[in-house]
């Protein structure tokens, strides 16, 4: 089988990047605390792991918005939609049309500062909702309308 | 049929006794903290008139129709909720009798839409004959020939159907699946249901234990006389004890089990010993079974059965069982009764090739790796007993075992019309999936996956635990299983 055939927008990788930034900086914020609180005289365990977050957090925030952006991928054609995403963890959901219950357009705060939505689409599976993240606006709009336009009019019980 | 309906006034009986039941604790306390006082208040004898009127309260107000298609509960005085079904979702329906309702003929009815909690209705309660004829309506609608015929599943349940035997035949538009043999007993302590019944027992016995265990002078004797004993009949004592609990809780669970199919395909289990349950579940509802093999089963030659059905809920334990533990062969023609497959339900399985195998052995021997580790560091830095390390053989054997056993175990079939995986060792279940209730497909790789150039492949669906996988399987294996069941969702992306 191969890829979906579109890729999310570039900006996307901006959004993942603030989204990195901000885990980054909560665990930053815990090393500030953790150096206020501990009173013994050492402060070398403080740096070993200063050294570490700084290490991890540089390759994360730049490897992983670019490696995620290399990796998501969606296609929707009339019976279907296809996507890909992940980075370490990787993996494509495909449903069929007929299934689908309800698609939802959903923008977070981040995603607005880049005017990007998300798209996720559920079947009566628990299990199976599919989330195409970093989609245009107006592609996501775009998508929303093809989706439900197919989706109505491949009427099943969709259990 | 359109008019409202009220539960039955007999639920005014029931109502009480279920608050007092609840509140036990509650009036424990009281009873308690009043022993020690002089005062002669009954000031709880307020709450036992306040409890009735509740119960006329929800009586009055609880009522139900079906029309147009639809189920309609009302309840509530000042805040009115009215819950409406329609008819064709209807998946399951549950019949539950307590103790307290088979004494008086009673029974509560649980009618489940969808997976959700919320999804629900419950008539707490009706005659048990009324609750058969409502399940009846709402899930042979289809056809109003069987909606006129009397109750489906014979004689209501009293004391009396305990006995098989003795047992009212049924109706005959309908066959019997299975029937409990009372021999199927001796699997009971081998299933981790069994044991974790009697854990719990056991726990519960030993709490009790310590909190009279200072005063009474019988328990006192008896633990010093326990302490003297060898320690091997220590041991068979816990096992006796654990083998009796979890014989009990399979009695109490499982007694008199029964699994019948009527001319609609509707599936019917009834089990229970004090607590009697009937289940319903429709068979355009049904999306296959699971066939569980956990090792002692295994080792014993027993499985057990269980439906993979949308509408049934998880915390209603046990009600997807259609055969308790049971030898393998009346398992197995069970499952063909109900899934007429050969080559899914018995069939060879292909199995999933050499990187699985070899994930399968990393993942049992690495951790027992680590402990081994530990006990040698501990020996050398704080000088632990060398004794310790002398399990290690018998750990590393185990370990290679289950490693062994859990890539055996593994395998997928794709027949005509179901998909077939298989997994786990401790645990092990076949699942025998309808290709029409598969929503969606996932393929997972995590990193070590891809290297070794396999995959998770996972059906979504919308029953039973939503999402069944197929484990470690090569890539390209993968997309040929997704190619041959769902053929016109691959071809457009080739």
């Amino acid at each position: 089988m191969r890829e979906p055939a579109h890729r999310v927008s570039t900006r996307a990788i901006g959004m993942w990047t603030v989204e990195a930034l901000t885990v980054v900086l909560v665990l930053l914020g815990g090393q500030v605390v953790w150096w206020f609180i501990d009173d013994r005289a050492s402060r070398t365990a403080h740096w070993v792991v200063g050294a570490a977050w700084l290490v991890l957090s540089v390759a994360y925030v730049i490897g992983m918005p670019r490696w995620r952006y290399r990796v998501h991928r969606w296609e929707a054609t009339e019976h279907a939609i296809y996507t890909q995403s992940g980075w370490l963890r990787q993996e494509r959901r495909i449903a069929p049309l007929s299934r689908v219950q309800t698609i939802d357009l959903e923008r977070g705060p981040v995603a607005q500062l880049f005017t990007l939505a998300s798209v996720t689409v559920t079947t009566a599976s628990a299990a199976g909702p599919l989330t195409i993240h970093g989609l245009d606006l107006p592609v996501a709009r775009e998508l929303v309308e093809a989706l439900t336009t197919s989706a109505v009019r491949e009427r099943g019980d969709a259990t | 049929m359109s008019e409202w309906r009220r539960l039955n006034a007999r639920m005014l009986l029931v109502h009480p006794i279920e608050t007092l039941v609840r509140l036990l604790p509650a009036v424990l306390v009281v009873l308690i903290a009043r022993s020690g006082s002089d005062s002669d208040a009954r000031w709880e004898l307020i709450a036992l008139p306040v409890i009735v009127a509740w119960g006329v309260l929800r009586w009055v107000t609880t009522r139900y129709r079906i029309i147009d298609g639809q189920i309609e509960l009302q309840r509530g005085l000042l805040n009115k909720q009215t819950t409406t079904a329609r008819l064709d979702k209807v998946r399951t329906v549950d019949l539950t009798a307590k103790v307290h309702h088979r004494v008086l003929g009673l029974a509560k009815v649980e009618i489940s839409t969808g997976g959700g909690p919320r999804d629900r209705l419950v008539l707490d309660s009706l005659l048990v004959d009324e609750g058969r004829r409502l399940r009846a309506e709402l899930l042979h609608r289809a056809n109003p020939e069987v909606t006129a015929l009397p109750a489906p599943t014979g004689s209501p349940t009293d004391l009396s159907d305990l006995a098989p035997g003795i047992d009212a035949a049924p109706p005959a538009d309908e066959e019997v699946l299975l029937r409990l043999d009372p021999s199927w007993i001796r699997y009971a302590p081998l299933t981790t249901t069994g044991l974790a019944t009697a854990a719990a027992g056991l726990g519960f016995l030993t709490q009790g234990f310590t909190r009279f265990g200072d005063t009474s002078e019988l328990i006192v004797e008896r633990a010093q006389w326990v302490r003297e004993l060898a320690w091997w009949v220590d041991a068979v004592l816990v096992l006796v004890l654990i083998c009796g609990l979890a014989v009990a809780a399979y009695v109490l669970t499982f007694w008199g089990f029964r699994l019948t199919r009527n001319r609609l395909g509707s599936l019917h289990t009834r089990r229970g010993l004090l607590t009697t349950r009937e289940t319903s579940i429709d068979p355009a509802r049904v999306r296959g079974i699971q066939v569980d093999e956990p090792l002692g089963l295994r080792l014993a030659g027993a499985r057990r059965l269980k439906v993979v059905t949308t509408g049934l809920l998880k915390e209603q334990g046990g009600s997807d069982w259609l055969c308790p533990p049971a030898p393998a062969a009346t398992v197995t023609a069970l499952s063909r009764q109900i899934t007429p497959d050969e080559a899914a339900v018995s069939g060879e399985l292909l199995a999933h090739g050499s990187a699985a195998r070899r994930r399968r052995l990393t993942r049992a021997v690495v951790p027992v790796v680590v402990v081994l580790a530990l006990l040698v560091v501990g020996r050398v830095a704080w000088g632990w007993t060398a004794a310790l390390l002398g399990i290690a053989p018998v750990l590393l054997v185990a370990a290679v075992a289950l490693g062994i056993d859990r890539y055996r175990s593994l395998g997928h079939a794709v027949t005509a019309r179901h998909l077939v995986t298989r997994h786990g060792s401790l645990d092990r279940q076949r699942v025998v999936l309808d290709r029409d209730g598969i929503i969606g497909w996932k393929v997972e790789q995590s990193f070590f996956q891809r290297r070794a150039a396999i995959a998770t492949l996972v059906a979504t669906t919308a029953a039973g635990r939503q999402h069944y996988d197929v484990v470690d399987v090569p890539i390209e294996q993968a997309y040929a299983v997704l190619a041959e069941v769902s053929p016109e969702l691959v071809d457009q992306f080739r």
